[in-house]
């Protein structure tokens, strides 16, 4: 325990935010063991809570002195382990600070603390006629600066983009302790595009403590369809047909049966119970130009042997679609005491390939797999359902994890669209990539990050820090 | 390759035809430490600092084949050496498009586009490169050949070389292939022009558009000779701030409300109707709009990016360092082109930047860079790509990983030297 090795440090950590800016007793410490990704688990050695940016480069400093690695933490409610603290060390935890700083409208940005929640920015501009783009469905939850460190999606994102596309620039702590600027409220900065590079680095370049972010106008209608299909085949061809009639809509989202089954038996939403996947379909934009979408959109599903579409027409029923959606995973508490989420991307045009193999492996590896998903985006979430009790399911589990991401991969995507790397696809990464491509991702990380203190173990299987040793070693990359 | 040799100090071209044979090369240069200066169409060659080290040139226009174009997908993956016109008509056969604007596509190629993150009008409604590039491969300073990204439309596992790599002048490491997103071409598309009479009415007129239910791809305002006589602007009233041009695309639907509402929207300001483009006139103004910046005749052309909102101040700064200077700004954006009259101004161009140019950008919360022109090779290079920042020195260091040689463009682009 680093309490125990420095108690110098603690003391020290504590003289620059104050006592209650500091947790080390391992009882408050359990909490941080783990974000959203729960098979690997590890507490921090110390919690501390910086609420400026100053705090947070002195805290880095403090560590650096004493080789003592640290990461940073949002609101934990990552998919991937980025923020499991591998081998311990200081977790710095940026949820203090969560001042949305300035809002310019004409300009199109806002200033943000790293800690802000999601959505509290969107609803703070409720009513401006603009908003935050990105929309995980954490957002309740989930940070921005956590969005930056994962480069977050969100079900929006086929329209409007990742949040790296919605990031102007950042004010950042590095490995080092120094604070420095990258972009800000213009575009175009001379040099490289670093505010790029460090969105979605998953905290290992640097620690965000202040975004430029981009404002979104409000579009000014949507039109929310519910196409219901009897195959998965069919639901997975209506979406090529749309995307191939030039169609570009806001989201375009597929639950299969299994996921239906769960949502109603929560929520009630009258989902018909007997359908193999349903498609949730919004085109948003200029009123002028929507219901011929919209028109187009379910003349397209019928052709490819939808059963029913459904039309949302008031807001209200709007939002109650959206809810079934974002609340899928909450439903799946329903199903099974643990689950396991996966983050697969295909080219669009292989999903009904790759949904029948999801099938095929779950059904071979025993494992009940359910999919609510961005199938605009080709990017998959199948969700494992074990106990984690039981160890024999949980090896069942990581293998059909595997053998799944695998497939994504011999299919020509990725094994992460939106959750990202971080511990647990540690392993996929010499599967996805070359050797020179790790050893150039590696060289970028030494440009940042040369002693490795930063967030170790994440990322790329190289990115190890030698000075500590791990203090509780894991399954760490299983997946 | 005479034109080549008067702008570089070049001892030999290699034209490579397979990634392969870039790979060897670049090994070969990393060896005998010679410079290494990439060459697409050879259309940006003055943007940057002068190159002051005599190396040789690899020409990529022989990398220019189709690796995979699912359409279905709307995603190509091509050799980086394929000139943008090549691109166009090869997404254009399956209705899609890339939707950036860049100047001079028959020559231009996707590499060189990526590299100095070339831009044009569309940028307000569509983005630029970093919004397209998915998967990106390269060929560092030593020779070896690396990628990123991917080819599906959403992925985030690694660090992201498509942001690294889209305008870093080729001074990492050399774009051999690129996997683009890209978009379906819209059905409907119309340019309006309206005059502008006045600074502050200029102000205002863009707050209307910007918060506008109309929403247009492009924001234009376009001030000066260059665009005072343009043919197919002559028939829109010219103010004495020029003219606002707004690009507009959608389903023929939402273009026709757009036009009809802006042109409601300005009755209610009590401003004059807009003009509408006549079609057959449209693409041609479209190309000049996107032409602009790679004039060859100006004396010098500087790229300014400021807040959106700053936009107005900054065009006003530019008529009092050069009453007769031609403007572009992508208005929405806070992107600034200004091409200077013929005139030399009074204090001379290389005063121009620290008295006027630079601390108006500051005020900005931007920079200004210079895209070009006749004197380009005859100012200090602090001008070049404007005051350094602390964010430097970190660029300097990626670049050490990159090409610690210092071979690709050497001197050219804003490292700490």
């Amino acid at each position: 325990m680093i309490a125990q090795r420095f108690p110098e440090l603690v003391r020290e950590l504590q003289r620059v935010v104050g006592h209650d800016g500091v947790l080390a007793a391992q009882s408050e410490l359990v909490v941080y063991e783990c974000d959203g990704y729960v098979i690997d688990k590890n507490s921090p050695d110390v919690v501390v809570f910086p609420r400026t940016t100053e705090h947070v480069a002195q805290i880095v400093r403090l560590c650096n002195e004493h080789d003592v690695p640290f990461l940073p933490r949002g609101a934990g409610t990552s998919l991937a382990g980025g923020c499991l603290p591998v081998g311990g060390g200081v977790m710095i935890v940026l949820t203090r600070m969560k001042e949305i700083l300035e809002i310019h409208l004409h300009d199109r940005y806002a200033v943000v603390q790293p800690g802000v929640v999601n959505i509290h920015l969107t609803q703070k501009l409720k009513g401006s006629g603009y908003h935050y783009a990105p929309d995980p469905s954490s957002q309740g939850a989930c940070t921005i600066g956590g969005n930056f460190a994962t480069n977050s999606g969100g079900p929006h994102t086929l329209k409007y983009g990742v949040t790296v596309n919605h990031v102007l620039g950042v004010e950042a702590v590095l490995a080092d302790g120094s604070v420095v600027q990258f972009g800000g409220p213009a575009e175009d900065y001379p040099g490289l595009d670093l505010p790029g590079v460090l969105v979605g680095s998953e905290g290992t370049l640097a620690i965000a403590t202040r975004l430029w972010v981009r404002l979104t106008r409000d579009p000014q209608g949507y039109r929310t369809l519910l196409a219901v299909f009897d195959s998965v085949d069919d639901a997975t061809n209506a979406i090529s047909e749309v995307i191939a009639a030039g169609i570009v809509p806001a989201a375009l989202e597929m639950m299969d049966q299994g996921i239906l089954v769960a949502l109603e038996e929560a929520f009630h939403f009258g989902f018909p119970l007997d359908a193999e996947a349903i498609l949730l379909i919004e085109v948003d934009g200029l009123e002028a130009g929507l219901d011929a979408q919209r028109d187009e959109i379910i003349e397209l599903c019928q052709r490819s042997g939808a059963r029913e579409v459904r039309r949302a027409e008031t807001a209200a029923e709007r939002q109650k679609l959206w809810k079934a959606r974002k609340q899928a995973f909450g439903a799946v508490g329903r199903l099974s005491p643990s689950y396991c989420t996966q983050d697969g991307v295909v080219p669009r045009t292989k999903l009904p390939h790759m949904l029948r193999r999801i099938a095929e492996i779950g059904s071979r590896h025993d494992v009940r797999v359910v999919n609510v998903f961005h199938a605009g985006d080709g990017n998959l979430h199948p969700i494992l359902l074990f106990d984690e009790r039981d160890q024999a399911q949980v090896r069942r589990v990581l293998e059909a994890s595997e053998e799944i991401l695998d497939e994504c991969i011999a299919c020509g995507g990725s094994v992460t669209g939106e959750h990202g790397i971080g511990v647990e696809k540690l392993d996929f990464m010499p599967r996805l990539f070359a050797a020179e491509d790790l050893a150039a991702m590696d060289r970028l990380r030494i440009a940042f990050n040369p002693d490795g203190r930063l967030s170790p173990h994440k990322m790329l299987p190289t990115a190890g820090a030698c000075s500590i040793e791990q203090s509780s070693p894991q399954r760490r990359a299983a997946l | 390759m005479m034109e080549l040799a008067a702008r570089l100090p070049l001892r030999d071209t290699i034209a490579p035809a397979q990634q392969g044979e870039l790979v060897v090369a670049v090994q070969r240069a990393f060896a005998e430490e010679t410079p290494v200066y990439p060459i697409g169409g050879g259309t940006s060659l003055d943007f940057g600092l002068p190159a002051a080290d005599e190396g040789i040139a690899l020409q990529l226009s022989g990398l220019d084949r189709v690796i995979d174009y699912p359409a279905r997908d709307m995603t190509i993956t091509v050799e980086a050496g394929m000139t943008m016109t090549r691109l166009a008509e090869t997404l254009a056969a399956e209705g899609q498009r890339l939707p950036v604007d860049v100047p001079d596509p028959d020559r231009a190629t996707l590499g060189g586009v990526i590299a100095t993150n070339t831009s044009g009008p569309r940028r307000y409604g569509q983005g630029t490169m970093r919004d397209y590039v998915i998967g990106i491969s390269a060929v560092d300073g030593r020779g070896v050949l690396f990628k990123g990204g991917g080819r599906v439309v959403k992925n985030v596992a690694g660090y992201d070389f498509c942001k690294l790599l889209t305008g870093s002048l080729g001074t990492l490491g050399i774009i051999s292939q690129v996997t683009l997103k890209v978009r379906p071409v819209p059905r409907a598309s119309r340019l309006l022009a309206t005059p502008v009479n006045g600074w502050n009415e200029g102000r205002q007129r863009l707050e209307a558009l910007a918060s506008g239910a109309a929403r247009p791809v492009a924001i234009e305002w376009l001030i000066g000779p260059a665009w005072s006589d343009d043919p197919a602007l002559v028939s829109a009233a010219e103010g004495t701030c020029g003219r606002l041009v707004v690009g507009l695309e959608g389903t023929v639907d939402e273009v026709d409300w757009m036009e009809q509402e802006l042109n409601r929207h300005w009755d209610e300001l009590g401003a004059a109707a807009w003009s509408t483009i006549v079609d057959d006139a449209a693409p041609a103004l479209w190309r000049r709009l996107t032409d602009f910046p790679a004039n060859p005749d100006a004396p010098l052309v500087v790229k300014a990016n400021v807040a959106p909102s700053y936009t107005t101040s900054y065009l006003q700064r530019l008529q009092i360092i050069d009453p007769d200077c031609s403007v572009q700004a992508h208005a929405g954006s806070g992107i600034i082109v200004c091409r200077f009259s013929p005139t030399p101004p009074a204090q001379g161009y290389e005063q121009i930047f620290p008295l006027g140019l630079v601390p108006e950008a500051t005020m900005g919360q931007g920079s200004v860079v210079v895209l070009g022109g006749r004197v380009t090779r005859e100012l200090p290079p602090p001008a070049i790509w404007g005051k350094p920042t602390t964010a430097w020195k970190w660029m300097t260091r990626v670049k050490q990983q990159f090409d610690p040689k210092n071979l690709l463009n050497r001197g050219r682009f804003v490292y700490e030297h």
